[in-house]
């Protein structure tokens, strides 16, 4: 029989076999409106996925699976706009709690995404394709030149090529950089006048160091914008949240999160059981909701740690014992091969900075108020605060898993999360002693920065941790 | 502009060369020094404290913002950057001698830049502005801000920021935007009897002459160009320059405009000039007059949410008002909302089927660099020549 490359792709992702007949002709819809040709199935099948993603295990075919499915789901949001679902869009990274708790109260009625995080990462990451959608929004009016972020770019991108629809509600946060929430306004003015968007700001405006969780005002007002936001959205879609559903949400979180919080911990052992790639997309759902829901996100996480588990045990990992151990900033799927770089050259970069809990984080809320809790969780988040407090919460990190030095950078897309990082690399250097690296580059998009571009950077990296080790 | 114009011109450009040392002399007097970035800082409260403001509003020139690369990403605005830029290279005489520098943070590039102040250890006071404006909630923060500005200034001075004080300092100012008005009414005449170079100049100089010395001169200076004299052929064409900034020093693209046989006849930019449309008014709560005017009367930032539109409509009436003929868009590398508001603008004046340009500069004014420039302006403008007569 013929071999059906697509149905290859559906089974290396984790799909189970009596899933297949059903997903099957989902999956072809969508590929072909992505855009993605059959050799780019073949692709991602053959090459990619084996190459950067430890497929062998169960747990991480069901997480690129759990993608795939809300791939799927999200290029049929215009069907379910068509039925009278209501469309509610954010970005990343916002408290997604609210995203879920307007999902929990009304399944039936509500589509949620963030959407082009779910396009850049599947596109880029498994297909290495996401090149059309940033040329799309690069002719109309978001110039290639000025470094704007490709998930902006995609977002605006998938509206134009008519991937997604209008939603009923964007609700924005930009509670980190100016261009997420803009580009929104960009899209309605320029291209959609139906891209209803409502935002939700917070200036930086706080010193150096300042505890800003600490600070009640500070708590206060965030509460109030997220509960204003909020509201907006409910309103706009004629949803009625009842009280108490956030909270299920927080505590279905939290939950999640510490279940992160052991996979990190496994991933930080030595020998290192699992290649960075891997286990990262997990993360996502931290700060990510899925409209199919996080069940079968959970699942494959249950599987991943029992799997990993048995890998520590066994002491089989992806490099030697006793190499060194970076943490780096934030490692990007969209481009695997920074990691493997890494790996290659015999330095580990098991965990993202941005993504793993602070001590401080994985405590309960001072506060019963969902909202005060949700706003005092996000002031303790190192991504979310001035770079003072920040560098204290990494060094703290840096501790806990005991990594031999840390990379910054490959943000240089983002005038807020990789702007300081110059600044982030001589404070956490002054405060530990360890040695701190700077890579300037692209995470989500390496048609600037190829491999040729990047490796002599990272081999000589790898080479300073190693002697530093040896 | 005729001789007298010119020279009080330059009587005030001499004025303001000469700041940082008569700061220096002042602040050796005991009289407190305070640096400020950004429009959003009331200048009122600041003279009602009794200190002595300045404002860091530099740029025009490569270096300095290059001088902050160890410390912050290179995709920065150079703008930002340069404001400490300066002080790192040893080449700024006033940022060593602030007793405080209060820092506007109303986007990512400024707030940036108050990291690196505070990380360079300069006593920095926050300014926090919402985006999203139209909010109440956002309305009530800045005018929570602007009360803790207001404390900070006075632990600062020793001096109490009374009605009566900050009454005085609204009207000075109020007085300065006055005459500033007249002066950028007079430029709907045609042609103009002041270009954007010398306005936006005036602007710059209003900022570091003492408001004594200012407003007679500016009197004078308005009683000169009423006249009527021009220093503009009668077929001039009309400009509008819109942006972010033309930093104080960054003079070459407005020259060169007028070099090149145009008029900037009038400025749709964010930073830099005295908003001088808008009067703070003096009357019942003082502070909630300054958030007032400062936070929701003028012209919405680009970095405001919604604002574009505004922006575009205000962009309208100036070419209806002035009667322009062109619009140039002066923008800084890497700005990516101004980036991202010129395409709008374009799309906009396609619409209308008014001409225009779009510059980017990042501060590199080389003879290499200044070539091509010369040649896109030069071609703009002569276009633009043609399509009037
Ligand atoms: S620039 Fe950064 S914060 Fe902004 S949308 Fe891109 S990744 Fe998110």
């Amino acid at each position: 029989m013929a071999r059906d490359i697509y149905v290859e792709f559906l089974r290396l992702t984790g799909f189970e076999e009596e899933e297949i007949a059903e997903y099957l002709p989902q999956w072809r819809k969508a590929s072909e409106k992505l855009g993605l040709t059959e050799e780019d199935v073949r692709f991602a099948t053959e090459e990619r996925l084996p190459a950067y993603f430890a497929v062998e295990l169960e747990g991480i075919r069901k997480l690129l699976g759990c993608f795939v499915k809300e791939t799927i789901d999200l290029t049929q949001a215009s069907e379910y706009k068509e039925r009278g679902v209501k469309i509610v869009y954010g970005i990343l990274p916002a408290v997604l709690h609210f995203y879920y708790a307007l999902k929990l109260t009304a399944p039936e009625k509500v589509f949620v995404s963030f959407p082009d995080i779910f396009l850049t990462m599947v596109l880029n990451g498994f297909f290495h394709k996401l090149a059309p959608y940033l040329e799309e929004a690069e002719k109309a009016g978001i110039p290639y030149g000025c470094r704007h972020c490709a998930l902006n770019k995609a977002r605006y991108a998938a509206r134009r090529l008519n991937i997604i629809p209008s939603p009923d509600v964007n609700w924005i946060w930009g509670f980190i950089c100016d261009e997420a929430p803009k580009t929104d306004e960009f899209i309605r003015i320029y291209h959609d006048p139906e891209w209803k968007t409502y935002i939700t700001r917070l200036p930086h405006d706080q010193s150096l160091g300042t505890v800003e969780d600490e600070v009640a005002e500070r708590v206060e007002y965030l509460a109030n914008q997220m509960k204003d936001g909020f509201e907006s959205a409910q309103r706009e879609i004629g949803i009625k949240v009842p009280e108490g559903k956030i909270s299920e949400v927080i505590s279905m979180w939290q939950g999640y999160a510490a279940k992160l919080s052991e996979l990190a911990l496994l991933m930080s052992a030595d020998p290192q059981p699992l290649g960075a790639i891997s286990g990262r997309l997990f993360w996502e759902g931290l700060f990510t909701p899925f409209n199919t829901g996080m069940e079968n996100l959970e699942e494959a996480l249950d599987i991943t740690i029992r799997e990993v588990k048995q890998r520590v045990a066994n002491k089989e990992g992806i490099l030697p014992p006793g190499a060194p151990k970076l943490l780096i900033y934030s490692v990007h799927p969209t481009v695997p091969w920074i990691a493997k770089m890494f790996e290659e050259n015999g330095v580990g970069i098991p965990l993202s900075e941005f993504f793993i809990m602070s001590k401080k984080q994985l405590q309960p809320p001072s506060f019963e108020d969902p909202y005060m809790a949700a706003a005092e969780g996000w002031l303790r988040t190192s991504g979310m605060v001035n770079p003072g407090y920040q560098a204290e919460q990494i060094c703290e990190k840096l501790e806990t898993h005991k990594f031999d030095g840390m990379v910054f950078g490959l943000m240089d897309f983002d005038r807020w999360l990789g702007s300081s990082h110059r600044l982030l690399t001589r404070m956490v250097e002054e405060k530990t002693g360890l040695p701190v690296f700077y890579i300037e580059g692209d995470n989500w998009d390496d048609r600037d920065y190829s491999p040729e571009a990047l490796r002599t950077r990272i081999e000589s990296i790898c080479e300073i941790m190693k002697i530093r080790k040896a | 502009m005729g001789v007298k114009a010119l020279d009080t011109l330059e009587e005030l450009a001499q004025i303001a060369r000469t700041r940082p040392e008569r700061l220096k002399e002042e602040k050796g007097k005991g009289v407190k020094v305070v640096g400020y970035i950004g429009r959003f800082v009331p200048e009122e409260l600041l003279y009602a404290s009794g200190a002595l403001p300045y404002l860091m509003c530099r740029g025009g020139e490569p270096e300095p913002p290059d001088a902050v690369i160890p410390y912050m990403l290179r995709f920065m605005s150079p703008y930002d950057r340069a404001q400490i830029g300066y002080y790192l290279l040893g080449m700024d005489p006033v940022v060593p001698m602030l007793d405080l520098i209060v820092a506007q943070c109303s986007d990512c590039h400024e707030s940036r830049l108050a990291d690196m102040l505070e990380y360079f250890k300069l006593p920095t006071a926050r300014l926090g502005v919402p985006p999203d404006w139209q909010k109440s909630l956002s309305r009530e923060y800045y005018q929570k801000r602007l009360a803790w500005l207001k404390e900070k200034l006075e632990a600062l001075t020793g001096n109490k920021i009374t009605d009566e004080r900050l009454k005085k300092s609204t009207e000075s100012i109020n007085k300065l935007r006055d005459i500033l008005s007249r002066i950028y009414l007079l430029r709907k005449q045609q042609p103009p009897p002041i270009g954007g170079y010398d306005f936006i100049r005036l602007n710059h100089y209003s900022f570091y002459c003492r408001l004594e010395e200012l407003l007679p001169r500016l009197d004078e200076l308005y009683a000169e160009l009423k006249k009527g004299q021009s220093p503009f052929p009668q077929d001039v064409p009309r400009l509008l320059l819109a942006g972010h900034v033309v930093g104080v020093g960054d003079y070459v693209v407005p020259k060169l405009i007028e070099d090149s046989g145009g008029v900037v006849v009038a400025e749709l930019l964010d930073e830099g000039m005295r908003q001088h449309s808008w009067k703070v008014k003096t009357d019942g709560d003082l502070m909630a007059n300054l958030g007032e005017t400062y936070y929701s009367e003028r012209t919405p930032p680009s970095i405001f949410q919604p604002a574009w539109e505004k922006r575009a409509d205000i962009i309208r009436k100036l070419i209806r008002d002035f009667n322009i003929d062109g619009v140039i868009w002066y923008q800084l590398s890497f700005e990516e909302i101004y980036d991202l508001e010129s395409s709008l603008m374009a799309k906009v004046m396609d619409e209308i089927k008014i001409p225009f340009l779009k510059l980017e500069s990042s501060y590199e004014y080389s003879r290499e660099a200044v070539g091509p420039l010369t040649t896109r302006v030069e071609s703009f403008v002569e276009s633009v020549r043609q399509r009037r007569s």
